[in-house]
């Protein structure tokens, strides 16, 4: 009896009992969520065009960050340092796409996913050499991001939100917002949708294949510099960050793999619910930190109703 | 291409040779292996401290040439801190070692058993495993000047002006990292809970959350704990340090163990983090006569790693790390004298380790002084248990802010005798070493 | 010349079916297992067995047992790091109950419950496919490794959370823990792994191997020739997790001595998957091959500078370690997608039609 209080009447007691402490739990969460519903949109567009998984989206943000930090140790102002970043992850897509992509064309799934592994490695060793392994702090005021705080007291408590916070939340609705703008209006956004619906077709019309596969592996290159940013000022940016890449995937196996939509909607489901979990059932029943684990059996438990995600592309098999 | 494909196979079969043959050893040099860790996600902590530690090295090899003119060969060899990789560096480096320094608690716990079967000294400054205090049973481990459960026992003092029972009704929490390492003081303080009735809360921060500790501080501010202690390594510093200021909890109240005073990290928040408090059993002191010299013959002469623009010169970790140089030094000086051999064994350095006497007139003579608390180890007793400072944090540096503390060794000391006694059953047939009374 | 395969009749459909048809293959084959049994043992130093051999071998094991779920029945897992966390903690607490157990019954005993775990997992596996399943094994392996960390019995509440392996004898002779000799360890793990690879290579050459490469190539065609998915799938979990569950317990009790639970986090899963892709999906050698190059290389490639005698500080040979194993998988999936395995097959075809070149 005092069990199942436990688990299914004192959480909400508590969530009720003190509303200020609960809108704080939701406004971590919903942050959280946002950030992993941007590593999720990097997944998500190159899988959609080129049917890869792409695993390397963790170490990109990290190496995006720490290309931004580097340069601006280096002497350059923060407005070039910006642009010059993001010509390096052009540079980046580029060879990507030259060196390991094109070589690769039509070979199965699991072979470019492992490619992807690879080419992770091989950014964490040449980014340990050029950068150092050391933490870096993030140029947040000289990029002009205000990291000031808010406080309210709702209900007569206590609510703290960083200024930085809802600007990364800002931030990343515009990101969003342009990106939906490029993908179903412009010439370019077009053609990638083709590519994603399907790919021979695509190609028999004349849709380039590699200049596509760089544009995406590009703007994946910039939604991961906007992560990497947005992260890196809340805990410095050092190789530690790339674990992040593996919170993205329980968002995209509730999201769907293919679904823009689906990778907002679940990132920011999985971060409020993974964090009322931990606060409310986790840290007091099961001693913490379910937050490694709570997504992938959340995602678990919705595939098995729903094979293809919330919002995937239905899997018609045929024989 | 045909070329290359020849040549990549002549050097990957010189390696394959060079793995499979024994190492050669030159003998008139002294080997001093270390575990190092300057990749990974603990890198941030980890460059410092083995920056301090190389330096140091060059530097009596630059200005004496080596330990009464035998030349001290300093040898890395990378584990990340991955357990595997520290192992097999184990391996590879333990052959003509005078002493081992396997760096991470986890490697500490692998490499134990074996250091008794290999004959070789494991010096853990600092940290591993408390119990290795207890010299009858760890014969071959070393862990001066202190151990994490004296530091755990020194905070409580401090926190509670040498009064424990003051502590009764309050809540310590314990932000620890989720890892053998950040598991160790949990053991005594449950116990002094127990005895001095305050309430204990043990939050653990998992490896991939170390970045990410919204949701252990929101438990913090919904429990409030009078104090916070903090056992974190890595990336964990400083995220638990951006938080503390974000969740507006105390800095005074806020006090970690001698791995968590990285000024990097600190540096982070600035001024914020003012009033942050570190127990250390080092001070940095970069006007010492040692640190001078390193300057003159490693920094200046362009030799040494460290980050000039960041000012790592002068951080905590980095002089610790000279400081931890130091220890091995001293140990193999005075299996030297002991016996009257150019180029001390394993076994030898291991009684050198068991007899350092790290006092002030030592301290003194090597332009040390103030820089580590003073310590005597001994065939029982591993540690010296010397005792610390606290540190604070007054926005750019960390400063000394308190006389030496000691632990209560009263009450640690059955504790580790017990521990030890577990993990030798656990192991048996373990070694002892009855040599000690 | 050496490979030439004219002359061989075979008079009986047994001789055609025979393990080796070709009787060079055989020879091959002894005298692989003379240099492991006989020749690696007398030559190898102590750190050539604890740094290259005997982790190559367990690799393989791991790796083999990954290749039967993704190789052969088409399951793609990236939970193999705890299921072999599984495989060890079973072992250890096996050990710790019944010290009297035989090492050698522990081990295939801890199997069965990586085994039952594994099945468990993969149920979902009936409804959930491709890279979803991929991503729900990912549960798997969070879930387990937290559970190794949280729950205190696993490790016999000892304060670090590691585990360590004590010193067990077997037939007098000391196998695991600190005072073991790294021969003797290497000739268990070798013997271990000899007796699983025979099995396994019967196994998937038999009928349910057929059945597992059925449901592989197309699962719901296998269904519409009558084969139960259900059956098919789970058994492919279960021999699967069962063999890396012995590798995990060799992993642990005959080579690392103590395992702290993030070990058995996801970059071990990640490496035991580079050995099954680089060395060829659905192979039994391709494992061995994989496990050389990716266990076995980087400890070379680090004696590499030192042996040519270039100055290069450690932990920049690390770096470029890292960024030459993950440009040599790029570089490899490149060149033979189909993994090292298919080199050797490709090789060995055209050793068998040399010296004309069709």
């Amino acid at each position: 009896m005092d069990f199942l209080n436990s688990i299914l009447i004192k959480p909400f007691a508590d969530m009720f009992g003190a509303p200020d402490f609960l809108m704080q739990v939701l406004w971590e969460g919903l942050v959280s969520g946002v950030l992993y519903a941007l590593i999720a949109l990097g997944f998500v567009l190159i899988y959609k065009s080129s049917r890869i998984f792409n695993f390397a989206q963790g170490i990109m943000v990290v190496f995006a960050a720490l290309t931004l930090v580097g340069l601006h140790e280096k002497g350059v102002p923060a407005w070039l340092a910006l642009p010059l970043t993001l010509g390096v992850m052009y540079l980046l897509a580029m060879s990507i796409e030259r060196v390991v992509l094109r070589p690769l064309v039509n070979q199965p799934d699991i072979i470019l996913f492992m490619a992807t592994i690879g080419i992770t490695l091989f950014l964490i060793g040449f980014g340990e050499i050029i950068f150092g392994g050391e933490n870096k702090v993030m140029i947040t005021e000289q990029l002009g991001i205000p990291t000031g705080s808010w406080e309210f007291e709702p209900f007569g408590g206590f609510l703290s939100i960083e200024q930085r916070d809802v600007t990364a939340v800002v931030g990343a609705v515009l990101l969003v917002a342009a990106l939906l703008l490029f993908l179903n209006k412009s010439k370019m956004g077009r053609a990638i949708r083709a590519l994603g619906d399907d790919h021979q077709a695509a190609l028999s019309v004349g849709i380039s294949l590699s200049t596509i596969w760089v544009v995406v592996w590009f703007i994946a290159g910039v939604i991961a510099l906007a992560t990497g940013i947005v992260w890196g000022s809340r805990a410095g940016v050092s190789f530690a960050l790339e674990v992040i890449a593996y919170k993205a995937l329980p968002v995209l196996m509730l999201g769907g793999l293919e679904s823009v939509l689906g990778a907002i909607v679940g990132g920011l489901a999985i971060g409020i619910l993974e964090k009322l979990f931990e606060i409310y059932w986790g840290q007091p029943i099961l001693g913490g930190n379910t937050e490694t684990w709570f997504a992938f059996v959340l995602a678990l438990i919705v595939l098995l109703f729903r094979p293809q995600g919330l919002f995937g592309e239905r899997i018609i098999e045929r024989v | 291409m045909k070329r290359l494909a020849k040549t990549a196979l002549l050097a990957s079969g010189l390696a394959l040779a060079a793995a499979f043959a024994a190492p050669a050893f030159a003998q008139d040099a002294i080997n001093l292996p270390n575990l190092s860790y300057r990749t990974g996600p603990f890198a941030a902590t980890g460059i410092p401290l083995m920056n301090g530690q190389r330096d140091y090295i060059a530097m009596l090899n630059a200005r004496d040439g080596g330990v009464n003119g035998v030349t001290i060969n300093y040898e890395e060899c990378e584990t990340g801190y991955n357990t595997e990789k520290g192992v097999e560096c184990y391996e590879k480096t333990k052959a003509g070692a005078a002493v081992t320094q396997p760096w991470s608690t986890g490697i500490t716990l692998q490499v134990l058993p074996k250091s008794n079967v290999d004959k070789i000294a494991v010096l853990a400054p600092g940290y591993g495993f408390s119990p290795m205090a207890d010299g009858k049973t760890f014969k071959w481990a070393f862990n001066p000047p202190s151990s994490y459960w004296d530091g755990a026992s020194m905070i409580l003092q401090n926190i509670s002006q040498g009064n424990l029972d003051s502590l009764k009704g309050k809540k310590i929490a314990l932000l620890h990292l989720d890892h053998p390492y950040g598991k160790e003081p949990i053991p005594l303080l449950e116990a002094l809970a127990a005895k001095h009735g305050f309430t204990f809360l043990p939050i653990p921060v998992g490896l991939k959350e170390m970045q990410n500790q919204s949701a252990q501080w929101l438990q913090i501010r919904r429990e409030k704990p009078d104090f916070v202690l903090m056992w974190g390594w890595g990336a964990m510093n400083a995220g638990a340090i951006t938080e503390a200021v974000k969740t507006k909890y105390p800095m005074n109240q806020f006090i970690g163990i001698w791995w968590s005073s990285l000024d990097g990290d600190l540096k982070l928040v600035g001024d914020a983090g003012k009033g942050y408090r570190a127990v250390s059993w080092s001070v940095p002191n970069s006007a010492s006569k040692a640190m001078q010299d390193i300057k003159k013959h490693v920094v200046d002469a362009g030799k040494s790693m460290i980050n000039q623009a960041e000012g790592e010169f002068d951080w905590v970790f980095y002089q610790r790390g000279v400081l931890i140089s130091m220890m091995s030094v001293e140990a193999i000086k005075a299996a030297q004298a002991k016996f009257n051999v150019k180029v001390p064994n394993a076994e030898q350095v291991r009684w050198g380790l068991e007899n350092l006497d790290i006092n002030e007139a030592k301290l003194a003579e090597l332009g040390m002084e103030g820089m580590i608390v003073p310590f005597k180890t001994s065939c029982a007793d591993h540690t010296g248990h010397g005792g610390a400072w606290m540190l604070e944090w007054d926005g750019k540096q960390f400063v000394k802010a308190s006389d030496l503390i000691k632990p209560d060794r009263a009450a640690i000391e059955p504790l580790e005798i017990e521990k030890a006694k577990e993990y030798a059953t656990a192991n048996a047939p373990w070694p002892l070493n009855d040599e000690c009374k | 010349m050496l490979y030439r395969t004219a002359g061989q009749f075979k008079t009986t459909y047994e001789a055609d079916h025979a393990l080796f048809p070709v009787r060079q293959d055989a020879i091959l084959l002894g005298i692989i297992l003379v240099v492991a049994w006989v020749v690696l043992p007398l030559t190898a130093n102590e750190f050539a067995f604890k740094a290259l051999l005997v982790p190559v071998l367990i690799y393989t094991l791991a790796a083999l047992g990954l290749n039967i779920l993704t190789g052969y029945a088409g399951q793609l897992s990236l939970g193999t790091g705890a299921f072999m966390g599984v495989g060890a903690y079973a072992c250890y607490k096996i050990i710790t109950i019944f010290p009297e157990v035989n090492l050698l019954v522990a081990i295939a005993m801890s199997g069965f419950f990586s085994a039952a775990v594994g099945v468990a997992f993969g149920v979902p596996s009936l409804r959930i496919k491709g890279f979803y399943l991929a991503i729900a094994t990912l549960a798997a392996q969070f879930f387990l490794v937290w559970l190794f960390e949280k729950w205190a019995w696993l490790y016999n509440y000892s304060a670090s959370g590691a585990i360590q392996v004590p010193t067990i004898e077997m037939f007098g002779v000391v196998v695991a823990g600190p005072n073991a000799k790294a021969i003797t360890q290497y000739y268990f793990v070798l013997a271990v792994v000899t007796v699983v690879t025979m099995l396994a290579i019967n196994i998937t050459r038999g009928r349910i191997g057929r059945i597992w490469k059925s449901v592989r190539d197309m699962d719901i065609a296998a269904e519409l020739v009558g084969i139960n998915l259900m059956k098919a799938k789970l058994s492919a979990f279960f021999v699967s997790s069962y063999i890396v569950g012995i590798a995990g317990a060799l992993f642990v009790f005959l080579w690392r001595g103590a395992a702290e639970p993030n070990l058995f986090d996801i970059p071990l899963s990640f490496r035991v998957l580079f050995i099954v892709i680089i060395g060829g999906l659905g192979s039994i050698l391709g494992n061995y091959l994989g496990a050389m190059l990716i266990v076995a290389l980087p400890v070379v490639l680090s004696y590499l500078p030192g042996a040519l005698g270039i100055p290069v500080s450690s932990s920049m040979v690390e770096h470029l370690n890292t960024m030459v194993v993950g440009a040599l998988i790029i570089f490899f999936l490149i060149v033979e997608p189909h993994g090292l395995a298919r080199f050797w097959a490709v090789l060995r075809e055209k050793l068998i039609i040399w010296p004309f070149p069709h």
